[in-house]
């Protein structure tokens, strides 16, 4: 017996985030691990008309890859996969693991080769993205590993999952067109307005948004999702921030990161684990100390950190920051080879004003 | 622990029947559940310096396909699927089961459909082949669906996997060589001969192989082989024959199966069970009713049906010609988007003459 939650989440993806239509041609990818998502998913996509190609990966070959090939064969890039980028209609990509700490003592410099040269495919993909051609969508399947990384049971992770995405109720898109609603109002509030500051016992800081964009993240790009973000000023921020989760990278948390920033810059940085990794981040290059990234996470489902930040930047009452590359639909014109969230809680005595207005208080928005 | 067997059987694959070279584009098919031995041949295949494509699926996905699909998503054919059998070097498919007879409540004209479809990729495949510009081997990975079906346990069908394909020795490759001279005798013999004539309780049969060729299969497109096979003079065909054992299409078994050939079409056929799937199979376009393929089995490490065609057409002792679908490389001019073989023994009181010479009695070679 399949669970109802994963059909309706299949169909969320299908119907909702990528919107398929009859005769479209439709790519599904995940890890063998996620199976029964992909095949809920792949009767989804057939029930809408339109043609499925599925990529089933293993998280076993990836590795075997990642040790034992060559600087070529790292760096090969099968046609298929150009082909899927440059013609497809929809993409839907599960994560799923058997092990997510499997990938523990593999070479960082190895995978860094191999994502060298995926750029001109990640590059098709945020071009034909930004034309509208292309539709894409980021999920994730709850495992024994998944569950374990969040220090949970598989029961308890797949209702911490399935409430997320709004699976748990009988109509999830309804749901998703109602958080849609909610923060395109916080978005057409936003427009327009020039300066924003945050205070609070972990924050005090102020940045600019001139002619900025802020992006309604409603369940299009991530399920779940529930952000409203930009790309702030480059020089703008100033000020304090010290961040109540760990963040990882690569597989590995820096937990305690406090930044001190000036005229954009980060000036000061420190991390009470784990700091090497903060540091090496930060120097990456020139736009690694700048934000590429604000957003305030609007989704109260998500209620717990888990070190997943597919999760972790959407919990309701939170706001986070990345380091490095801007979206270039925000406005943000910081470049770097590094995109790194790391997330401030916002639920207690805190605050957001934009150009002097309360804005946001104690995890809610206020207008 | 692996198998060592199973690291032998990748090994073969990849040296032996494929000998994939440095920089060859390599597709690694099969199901998920061969998984274990995906991994290995993928392994394998980097370690030669080949660049591999995984193309993973799933039975429960194929059932789907087959019964929800529309006349349109039966017809449309993936291009990622087009482009490797246009342009990529080396196929390895493993076959593998997690219930051989999952098929059974799938209407077979829904099968039919799908495989006319599809026919454009063996056409090119088989075409690639003939011209050298394509590697491709087939072999199956035993799971305890296969054991079943072949009324034995895993271990003892794995015994008979790895014994067939003589991955039970040291060295398969020096086996597959011996088997190699022998049936390159036989072929050599036959070259230049014109008419063949099977006698005996099951079959009395004349066909022309006048200008075609046999074909030594000794390992490099099955895993097992062990045969010598060619595409008989389409018009030639004239007799009657009665095939010992089941043959499978779309996982159901049509057994019993009588047919007249008159000038080469199959004039009168009928079958003990399941007789509306052998019409199906020779109803299906102009070439289904005509013989792709005449062929002796020669391995006899293979000494029972198992209910798998790649195991049992080359059970040594036995015939079998496929209607449909022939092989270019045999001088074979006919086309179908069928291939199916029906295996006749002949290891008592039975001979096969040529040109007047007696080649073959009681299922051994007399030449």
């Amino acid at each position: 017996m399949t669970d109802v939650r994963l059909q309706r989440l299949a169909d969320v993806l299908v119907q909702y985030s990528v919107e398929v239509k009859r005769g479209d041609w439709v790519h599904l990818g995940g890890d063998a691990s996620g199976l029964p998502a992909l095949r809920a998913l792949y009767q989804s996509v057939v029930r809408a008309g339109a043609n499925p190609t599925i990529s089933i990966s293993d998280e076993f070959m990836g590795r075997t890859l990642l040790r034992e090939g060559s600087e070529d064969q790292l760096a090969w890039v099968s046609p298929l996969e150009t082909l899927l980028t440059d013609q497809v209609d929809a993409t839907i990509r599960l994560i799923a693991s058997n092990n997510t700490r499997a990938m523990t003592s593999i070479d960082p410099k190895r995978q860094q080769h191999m994502q060298l040269a995926r750029g001109p495919i990640m590059e098709t993909i945020m071009r034909r993205s930004a034309e509208g051609a292309l539709n894409w969508v980021l999920t994730l399947y709850p495992t024994e590993a998944g569950a374990q990384e969040a220090n949970m049971s598989l029961e308890e992770y797949a209702d911490f999952v399935y409430s997320a995405t709004f699976c748990d109720r009988e109509d999830p898109v309804a749901e998703w067109r109602k958080v849609s609603e909610m923060q395109q109002q916080k978005v057409d509030w936003l427009k327009g307005k020039k300066h924003v500051r945050l205070q609070g016992p972990n924050i005090d800081l102020e940045l600019s948004i001139a002619d900025r964009v802020f992006l309604n993240a409603d369940g299009r790009r991530n399920m779940p999702d529930g952000e409203i973000f930009t790309g702030p000023v480059e020089n703008s921020a100033n000020g304090w921030v010290r961040f109540t989760y760990p963040s990882i990278v690569n597989g590995k948390a820096v937990s305690g990161i406090e930044l001190r920033f000036s005229e954009g810059k980060v000036i000061e940085a420190r991390a009470e684990q784990n700091d090497d990794l903060l540091q090496s981040q930060l120097n990456a290059d020139e736009g690694a100390r700048y934000l590429g990234e604000f957003a305030i996470g609007t989704n109260f489902g998500i209620n717990r950190f888990t070190g997943n930040i597919l999760f972790d930047e959407k919990i309701g009452g939170t706001v986070h920051m990345a380091v490095g590359r801007s979206y270039p639909e925000t406005g943000g014109v910081n470049r770097s080879v590094i995109h790194w969230d790391m997330i401030c809680d916002m639920r207690t005595d805190s605050e957001i004003h934009v150009d002097s207005e309360l804005f946001y208080k104690n995890g809610q928005f206020i207008v | 622990m692996s198998d060592v067997r199973m690291l032998r059987l990748a090994d073969v694959l990849v040296n032996y029947s494929t000998q994939v070279q440095k920089g060859e584009w390599v597709g690694i098919l099969g199901d998920v559940s061969a998984l274990p031995l995906l991994r290995e041949v993928y392994r394998t295949v980097l370690c030669a310096g080949g660049n591999p494509t995984l193309f993973i699926s799933d039975e429960t996905m194929n059932r789907i396909f087959a019964r929800e699909a529309s006349e349109e998503q039966i017809n449309w054919l993936d291009p990622t699927q087009t482009l490797y059998i246009d342009q990529a070097d080396v196929f390895i498919r493993v076959g593998s089961s997690t219930n051989t007879r999952a098929m059974t409540g799938i209407d077979a004209r829904r099968v039919q459909a799908i495989n006319v479809a599809r026919r454009p990729w063996l056409d090119r495949r088989l075409t690639r082949a003939a011209e050298g510009k394509f590697k491709w081997v087939g072999t199956w990975l035993p799971t305890d669906a296969s054991a079943q079906e072949a009324n034995m346990s895993l271990e003892e069908y794995a015994d008979f996997v790895y014994g067939a394909t003589f991955c039970d020795h040291d060295d398969p490759v020096a086996q597959w060589l011996k088997i190699s001279e022998m049936q390159q005798h036989k072929v050599d013999w036959l070259a230049g001969k014109r008419d063949v004539k099977l006698r005996g309780p099951q079959v009395d049969l004349s066909l022309s192989i006048e200008g075609r060729t046999f074909i030594n299969s000794d390992g490099k497109h099955n895993m097992p082989s062990g045969e010598i096979f060619t595409g008989p003079v389409e018009e030639s065909v004239n007799g009657w024959v009665r095939f010992s054992y089941p043959s499978i299409v779309g996982g159901r078994a049509v057994s019993g199966i009588e047919l007249h050939f008159h000038d080469g079409k199959v004039i009168d056929a009928k079958a003990e069970q399941n007789q509306d799937l052998l019409y199906a199979q020779l109803d299906t376009d102009a070439g289904s009713r005509y013989l792709g393929e005449f062929a002796i089995g020669t391995n006899f490490g293979i000494n029972r049906f198992t209910g798998n065609i790649l195991f049992d057409e080359k059970i040594g002792g036995t015939i079998h010609c496929a209607i449909g679908m022939g092989y270019p490389e045999t001088g074979s001019l006919n086309r179908s988007a069928v291939h199916w073989d029906m295996i006749c023994d002949m290891r008592t009181d039975s001979e096969i003459w040529v040109d007047g010479e007696l080649l073959y009695r009681d299922g051994a070679f007399t030449v």
